[in-house]
């Protein structure tokens, strides 16, 4: 009798000493998805917009012989020289180019892939599915690294091509622009299966059946049927390609001769000490960026609808 | 021109045959139902039809060609599938227009022929409507319609009214009998429900493993069926198990577990000896019952006399037996009697009558050359 007196006065003791916390039920549901998103928030904050108003900061200061940049200092001269340089013009141009053509074969190469593994079943699924995620075991730079010995004058695939019959002399793939390519899709391939395939495996089959059965060939039923309903996947996997392309680091000064921006913003900071254009590129090359995506999905999501070949 | 001929269809998944030696002949603008149970090879039948399904062995064609190693796209044959697979990303219209679009009939025709055929499932108003948001019955009008704008010769129909509710359901049967009526297509329908398909169709091809056991009218296989397991599974029937105790010339007498010798008359040539095992099946619907007479003299007397001869040189058949178990069914009564070491269920529709109850000792009248013979490999005895 006593013990329950004394549990219930120790409950009501605990409820009066937190009255400030809510009580859960009394949030509305938009508090609570805040509530919820609140690490998430404050992670973002710490990580992406603090560092990113710091480097905007930077970008708008007078560069320095003595030192990185001039603290304290406001100029417009690092964004001047991004949009008049020549060479910054070239390497914003093969960013871009990379970018676009990385992107365009992830999709591709991705769509038919995720295809093969949704109409596989048992353990052919499994291998398939297996080897998309095998990569992404291996650390970037070392699989990036691998290339090298494959596409390499005197690597494997020129021996193979030789000795086939198929060129009569070596060809550089690397370091080449091909070799950025097939080093960056390489790095961005499982992701876009991965987004392609999520998105397949919630569709049904059947209407790709009744689309044939109502005279749509196999190409026309996958036009007509499978592309406007896995276009949810396709943005994101078109997305992750791009934005990740445009600023490829790894594959291109890896693999290649030529320079991508973040190549060539780690040389002006770590080589030429110029942080003040470093940051003015970057910020220039989100922007261009957030561009390129607000392209994709919109060009994509007009698409989506209802494909008219007739 | 849109008959179909099914010579040897035969499906195997690996090991398992899913069709076995399928042939038919399917007449012009009939309307065939193929009914049997789950994994009776009815659907891959029909999805070899419509050319879903390649099969491996057997050809089919329609109408004078043969369609065997053509694509389901170069078919005029359309399916209403069991889910319906309506195309989700496109509108009710766009739906119904899609086979023409493929035939590339201009966009102004294609959706005129989508609102007529819209119209003709009472679908009209629903054009702009996104499938996924209509209820199950709309979904199957919708479908329908598609399915027959594109104006095939053959409609296949795989079971497309099971995921609907009774009433429904019901309503869609007569719909479709109405329909077909219309357009004067060949319908090929599956389905596992024999009250749909007695609805629905001219003619019925049961299925069982695979194979096509019987065609035929649907009262021709209700009467007639060709062996046991149609007899069982076109309706409640009960079977009493026996052995042949003597044979006549036109009738033979079992022995059976319900303690009692009954005679059955037989037509034409059979095989039957003495002492060979029969299975009989008794009908609901051809029995009769009676309360007996509470007069212990009576019913002592009463076997023998009852097994009357009829007219007709058949003979009437009794047993007594005491109800143990009384069902309420709606419009009938069902009652389980138990006779002799077994037991015995009938029925009766006429609930105005005197009640029985558990407990009560009735008997069970039948007409002799109602009864159906089937033979231990379950073929049937006579015809």
């Amino acid at each position: 009798m006593s013990d329950a007196n004394t549990h219930s006065d120790l409950a009501k003791s605990i409820g009066t000493a937190l009255p400030s916390l809510p009580n859960p039920s009394e949030l509305s549901s938009s508090n609570r998805a805040l509530l919820l998103m609140a690490p998430l928030l404050a992670f973002e904050l710490l990580i992406f917009v603090v560092p990113f108003f710091i480097l905007l900061r930077i970008s708008v200061t007078e560069g320095s012989d003595d030192t990185v940049y001039e603290a304290g200092t406001w100029s417009l001269e690092a964004y001047a020289e991004v949009f008049t340089s020549g060479l910054l013009r070239d390497v914003i141009l093969y960013s871009f180019q990379l970018g676009v053509v990385v992107t365009v074969l992830s999709v591709v190469i991705g769509l038919f892939y995720a295809y093969a593994i949704w109409r596989s079943s048992g353990i052919v699924t499994s291998l398939l599915l297996l080897s998309v995620v095998m990569p992404l075991l291996t650390t970037l730079v070392i699989r990036t690294y691998a290339f090298t010995p494959l596409l390499a004058p005197t690597g494997t695939l020129n021996d193979v091509l030789l000795s086939l019959g198929l060129l009569s002399e070596p060809v550089q793939f690397v370091p080449a622009t091909v070799g950025a390519v097939v080093g960056q899709l390489y790095i961005v391939l499982p992701y876009a299966v991965l987004a392609i395939y999520s998105v397949m495996a919630t569709m049904d089959w059947g209407i790709v059946e009744a689309a044939r059965d109502l005279g749509a060939s196999r190409p026309r039923s996958f036009v007509e049927v499978v592309l406007p309903q896995v276009m949810p996947g396709i943005i994101v996997a078109a997305v992750i390609s791009f934005a990740w392309s445009v600023g490829a680091y790894a594959a291109p000064d890896l693999l290649s001769n030529g320079i991508t921006f973040a190549v060539h913003a780690e040389d002006l900071m770590l080589g030429d000490m110029r942080y003040s254009l470093a940051a003015a590129l970057s910020v220039v090359m989100l922007l261009a960026m957030l561009l390129g995506v607000a392209l994709i999905s919109t060009v994509l999501n007009r698409f989506g609808g209802d494909f008219d070949l007739a | 021109m849109s008959e179909i001929t099914l010579q040897g269809l035969e499906k195997q998944y690996g090991e398992t045959i899913a069709v076995e030696n399928v042939s038919v002949e399917i007449t012009d603008g009939e309307l065939l139902c193929l009914l049997g149970p789950s994994g009776s090879g009815k659907s891959t039948t029909l999805r070899m039809i419509a050319g879903l399904e390649t099969p491996t062995e057997g050809e089919i064609s329609i109408g004078d060609e043969d369609v065997t190693d053509q694509p389901a796209y170069e078919r005029n044959t359309s399916t209403v599938f069991q889910d319906w697979a309506l195309f989700p990303h496109k509108t009710v219209l766009e739906n119904v227009a899609f086979g023409l679009k493929m035939d590339g009939v201009s966009e102004d025709q294609r959706h005129e022929r989508a609102r007529e055929m819209l119209e003709r499932v009472q679908m009209a108003g629903y054009e702009d409507d996104d499938p996924t948001n209509l209820s199950g019955g709309q979904k199957q009008r919708v479908a329908l319609a598609r399915s027959l704008a594109v104006n095939p010769d053959v409609l296949l129909l795989d079971e497309p009214l099971s995921n609907l509710d009774k009433r429904l359901r019901e309503d869609m049967q007569i719909e479709l009998r109405e329909i077909h009526e219309d357009v004067d297509v060949t319908f090929v329908h599956v389905t596992h429900d024999q009250d749909e398909a007695f609805t629905l169709a001219d003619r019925i091809g049961v299925m069982n493993e695979g194979e096509l056991i019987q065609v035929g009218d649907p009262d021709e296989i209700y009467e007639n069926p060709k062996n046991r397991f149609i007899e069982g599974f076109l309706g409640d029937t009960n079977f009493v198990d026996g052995a042949v105790r003597s044979v006549g010339p036109d009738v033979v007498t079992v022995e059976t577990e319900l303690g009692e010798a009954l005679t059955v008359p037989i037509d034409g040539d059979h095989d039957l000896s003495d002492g060979g095992e029969l299975t009989l099946s008794l009908r609901p619907e051809i029995l009769s019952i009676d309360r007996t007479a509470t007069d212990g003299d009576v019913s002592e007397t009463s076997h023998a006399d009852e097994r009357s001869v009829l007219a007709d040189g058949s003979a009437v058949d009794a047993v007594v037996g005491t109800i143990d178990n009384v069902l309420y069914r709606g419009s009938t009564v069902r009652y389980s009697v138990s006779v002799g070491d077994s037991s015995l269920f009938v029925e009766r529709t006429d609930t105005t009558e005197e009640s029985l109850s558990v407990g009560d000792e009735i008997r069970i009248e039948w007409n002799g050359s109602d009864v159906l013979a089937f033979r231990p490999d379950g073929t049937r005895v006579g015809n």
